[in-house]
């Protein structure tokens, strides 16, 4: 297997604070790669590096194949993104959403109604297409946004806490959207609180203070580090780092 | 460039479907305009002017049926002196024409101080108006019947001072800043303070799409805004277009790519849509409004008021537009306040983007 994310000594500063320092780590073609962290701990700032949105100040780190002080326009069109903080305009409907998304990941107009047609059957949103986001409820709307982040078929997509504040069936579905869309070959590069999702996760990163200071399958993580559960490695790695 | 037509598309919806957002600013510019043209005016009509005639001959009462006959003029005759004070006093009058006795013959034998002119000028603005009106019509029949050499007053570009013509481009400054500014930097703001701006700036968009995007669905408001207000005043106000209007389209056009751009600039320095708002109020609305010359002049400003008011775009555009509107100037006239709303755009364009790029980059 290939990586598709090579992130070597990877460093922002912002003025005199460190937020990540010279993280080095790999993310596999078509696996479920977890990024932990306590909040401050640095994980956005490392995502936002790979996604484009932020330079670097030093370090090396390729997406896709592409480097990212060079390439990042090139990045954009491989990789998908989703955020909790964000889901869909709320004042559009929901095929404008995908059209919007869609188009602006330059899909053809003819491809665009086949593919968001078969997203709203698989969603079962068949005759919720022209309400607007805003009077769904937000578990949809979170399973809505992730569809449609992928509509493009992208390589790699970026989740960004992706299942913040929706109810634990919608979490278990969501999942299995997840599940379903490696099969399709698409890595998925996660960031989450809960720990129980850390489980599902093919590797995970925990990182503590702007560096990565634990990575491999959950279960050897818990091995490593004595624990019985995801949830103790994290508290193990996040205490320590407190004193 | 289809992404970019979706993107524009997408911009046109959020505007569509906020309709009470889109009422005020579709309507807000006709209520100013009738505002501004009906009440807020210094025009004079009906006012009443106290005449006493001491004369009592052929030729001052001839001079009296000129006023009457003026439709400004409401004509009270005066006969004592005591009168004269209580009528100005008790608000009855607001001028008072004084005509002293055997005055035709002392105005030829070139005495002065013959026809005295009183005026109430706790309002001074329409102390002065009602002035030139007097002096135009008693100047006149001055000419006519003694043939005195007499500064006759010809008002060049608003013969009537109508105060329209001068509100006008005055509130098509004010309005277009309103919208094109605090509409997009809200707009800007709203995608920033949901967190959308981070998923725009991950996808394929470029920075200057969705910067250009966001302003394209303004100017095209704007431009309904500037066809509504221009003709409301030609049709209702009877102001001219007497330059060129594909000149006047044009240079509006600049006019709302600064303003647009003051917009741009403001979303770059908030993080809310509250925040962008109220700058967009209170810092720049207001200062828009008092020193674009609409209220007051801004010759009579003291000096550092003058110069501030050089800051803000709606000032030169002003200038601009009196001179396509009321004056037909050749181009070279008004070429200097041009230039001043090009630097103020560049240098908001120029800010705006180092901006953005410390943020995003």
């Amino acid at each position: 297997m290939a990586a598709i994310i090579k992130a070597d000594g990877l460093t922002k500063k912002f003025g005199d604070f460190t937020a990540v320092d010279a993280i080095s780590f790999e993310v596999m073609e078509g696996e479920i790669f977890g990024f932990l962290g306590a909040n401050g701990a640095g994980k956005t700032t490392a995502m936002k590096m790979l996604c484009g949105l932020l330079l670097p100040t030093s370090g090396k780190a390729e997406v896709a194949g592409f480097d990212v002080f060079r390439q990042s326009e090139k990045i954009k069109l491989n990789i998908g993104y989703m955020s909790q903080r964000f889901s869909l305009f709320s004042d559009l409907t929901v095929w404008e959403n995908i059209e919007f998304y869609a188009g602006i990941y330059k899909m053809q107009r003819k491809e665009i109604k086949t593919r968001g047609a078969q997203l709203i059957k698989e969603l079962e949103l068949g005759n919720q297409r022209n309400r607007l986001i805003g009077a769904l409820p937000l578990g949809i709307r979170q399973k809505l946004a992730f569809s449609i982040a992928i509509i493009h078929e992208p390589r790699l997509v970026f989740l960004d806490e992706p299942t913040g504040g929706v109810d634990p069936i919608t979490r278990r579905r969501f999942w299995e959207m997840i599940y379903s869309a490696t099969e399709k070959g698409i890595t998925v590069f996660v960031t989450t609180h809960y720990m129980d999702e850390a489980e599902y996760c093919d590797r995970v990163s925990m990182m503590v203070d702007g560096a990565i200071k634990g990575l491999d399958t959950p279960a050897r993580l818990k091995e490593q580090f004595g624990e019985k559960t995801m949830f103790d490695v994290f508290l193990h790695l996040a205490r320590k780092a407190g004193k | 460039m289809k992404h970019f037509g979706i993107f524009i598309w997408k911009e046109f919806l959020h505007i569509w479907r906020d309709k009470k957002t889109l009422l005020i600013i579709i309507l807000l510019p006709i209520i100013e305009v009738l505002l501004f043209g009906f009440v807020l005016t210094s025009e004079i009509n009906n006012v009443s002017l106290g005449i006493r005639d001491q004369d009592n001959s052929d030729w001052s009462g001839e001079l009296i049926r000129k006023f009457a006959n003026s439709p400004y003029f409401e004509v009270v005759r005066l006969h004592d002196a005591g009168e004269v004070q209580s009528v100005l006093q008790s608000n009855s009058v607001k001028a008072i024409l004084e005509i002293k006795p055997d005055a035709e013959r002392r105005i030829l034998a070139g005495e002065s101080g013959i026809i005295q002119l009183l005026l109430d000028a706790s309002d001074p603005n329409m102390a002065r108006t009602i002035e030139v009106y007097i002096n135009n019509i008693s100047g006149s029949y001055l000419n006519d019947t003694v043939n005195l050499i007499n500064l006759q007053p010809l008002m060049y570009y608003n013969p009537n001072l109508k105060s329209v013509f001068k509100s006008v481009p005055g509130l098509m400054a004010v309005v277009l800043m309103l919208i094109c500014a605090m509409m997009t930097s809200v707009s800007l703001a709203r995608e920033k303070e949901t967190g959308s701006m981070d998923v725009l700036l991950v996808s394929p968009l470029k920075t200057w799409q969705i910067v250009i995007g966001k302003m394209i669905p303004y100017i095209a408001i704007s431009y309904v805004n500037i066809i509504m207000i221009i003709a409301l005043s030609i049709f209702v106000f009877g102001v001219p277009v007497l330059g060129s209007m594909p000149l006047l389209f044009l240079f509006s056009g600049l006019y709302v790519i600064c303003a647009l751009s003051f917009g741009l600039f403001i979303s770059t320095v908030v993080q809310t849509q509250q925040i962008a708002m109220m700058i967009s109020l209170a810092g720049l609305m207001l200062p828009t409004t008092l020193l674009s010359g609409l209220i007051y002049p801004i010759r009579n400003m003291p000096r550092w008021l003058q110069m501030l008011s050089g800051i803000f775009p709606a000032r030169w555009f002003v200038e601009v537009l009196s001179h396509l509107m009321l004056k037909d100037s050749p181009l070279k006239y008004y070429l200097e306040p041009l230039g001043y709303i090009l630097l103020i755009t560049l240098i908001l364009l120029l800010a705006a983007t180092k901006r953005f790029k410390l943020r995003y980059d």
